[in-house]
């Protein structure tokens, strides 16, 4: 096993982005195996040879000041956590109801021309074609939510700013609602918009999307806290 | 095993510059270039091997090194060498290294030729 879990913990909770992360150790791991056959060329035993490799590339300290010390390897989470745990995830969620209002408008003039809405009895193809629309506009706010705790576990994130970012998501996607309008002449073509309100389920609705939301990185918590115990 | 002794000032400028002058001639990986810092200088400058990374990377960052996977003998490594923006950054290195060690030896024989006129 190559001994360099460690650092990428103690770089990863520094904040230095994961594919920086990666590669370093990447060549560390590398720049180590050169060092054990040349040790091991020499005569050495393997332990003495990997022993012998470890202080010459240096302690787990100097390794990581060394990446620290410059800032540009720091990952847009820790230089602009409002960003990403709060401005991007908006955005995101903003981004997939767009899409989702795209199906359903082009569902309903693809398979339901002239009607006055797409609200109505489908069949054969147009159930899933409405159906993805559906999962994406119902299931948004989760799946940002997701991905958010993706960002956070992948960063070694404390709890602060990716709740932040789950409770301003759950929030965000319970007041959302989308509305239709009918054609205005015969056969036209119908509107589809959206609106952000709060209603009397609102809070209960917000509160089961932050379990959802907030379940899978409770659970990482968990597994990564019980991880370090044992190991 | 006795930890090695380094001289950590080593990480203030000296090694892009080190680092830049061997790229300017061939290219190299990692472990390469620690192995020709250490024979060109006869290990008086000590450090870290790891610790060569960061900066590689940091100058691949900047434009003054590419890099690029090659797989030799066997082995997958990434080799760097100079860009001429790494050439033009060596210049500016050499000449700012350059005048400072002039200075310093100057400092330092002149201090020898004021003790010799005491």
């Amino acid at each position: 096993v190559r001994p360099f879990a460690e650092l990428r913990e103690r770089l990863l909770r520094a904040g230095v982005a994961p594919r920086y992360v990666r590669r370093y150790l990447t060549e560390l791991a590398d720049h180590w195996d050169d060092l054990v056959a040349q040790k091991e060329y020499g005569g050495c035993s393997r332990a003495n040879a990997e022993a012998s490799a470890l202080i010459r590339l240096g302690k787990v300290d100097d390794l990581a000041q060394a990446m620290l010390r410059q800032r540009r390897f720091q990952s847009w989470c820790t230089r602009a956590p409002w960003a990403m745990f709060g401005v991007a995830p908006v955005f995101a969620l903003a981004g997939i109801y767009l899409v989702a209002c795209l199906i359903l408008w082009s569902g309903w003039n693809i398979f339901l021309p002239g009607t006055d809405s797409p609200f109505t009895r489908l069949h054969g193809l147009a159930i899933l074609y409405f159906g993805v629309g559906r999962l994406m506009y119902l299931g948004a706010p989760v799946f940002v939510g997701w991905g958010i705790c993706a960002l956070a576990a992948r960063q070694r994130f404390n709890l602060l700013w990716p709740t932040m970012g789950f409770v301003l998501i759950a929030l965000v996607g319970v007041t959302a609602r989308i509305h239709t309008t009918p054609p205005i002449v015969p056969n036209g073509i119908g509107h589809v918009s959206m609106n952000f309100a709060f209603q009397s389920s609102s809070l209960a609705h917000a509160t089961l999307n932050l379990l959802l939301i907030i379940l899978p990185y409770l659970i990482w918590l968990s597994y990564r806290a019980r991880r370090t115990v044992s190991g | 095993m006795k930890p090695r002794e380094t001289n950590p000032n080593f990480m203030n400028g000296v090694p892009e510059l080190l680092i830049l002058g061997l790229l300017q001639q061939e290219e190299m990986y990692g472990y390469e270039i620690v192995q020709a810092i250490s024979s060109r200088t006869d290990a008086v400058i000590a450090f870290g091997e790891g610790v060569v990374y960061p900066v590689l990377h940091g100058l691949e960052q900047e434009g003054a090194l590419k890099s690029r996977r090659r797989t030799v003998n066997g082995r997958s490594r990434i080799y760097y060498s100079s860009t001429r923006m790494g050439t033009r950054r060596l210049t500016a290195l050499t000449d700012n290294w350059t005048k400072l060690t002039a200075a310093i030896r100057e400092m330092l024989t002149g201090g020898e030729r004021r003790e010799a006129i005491r």
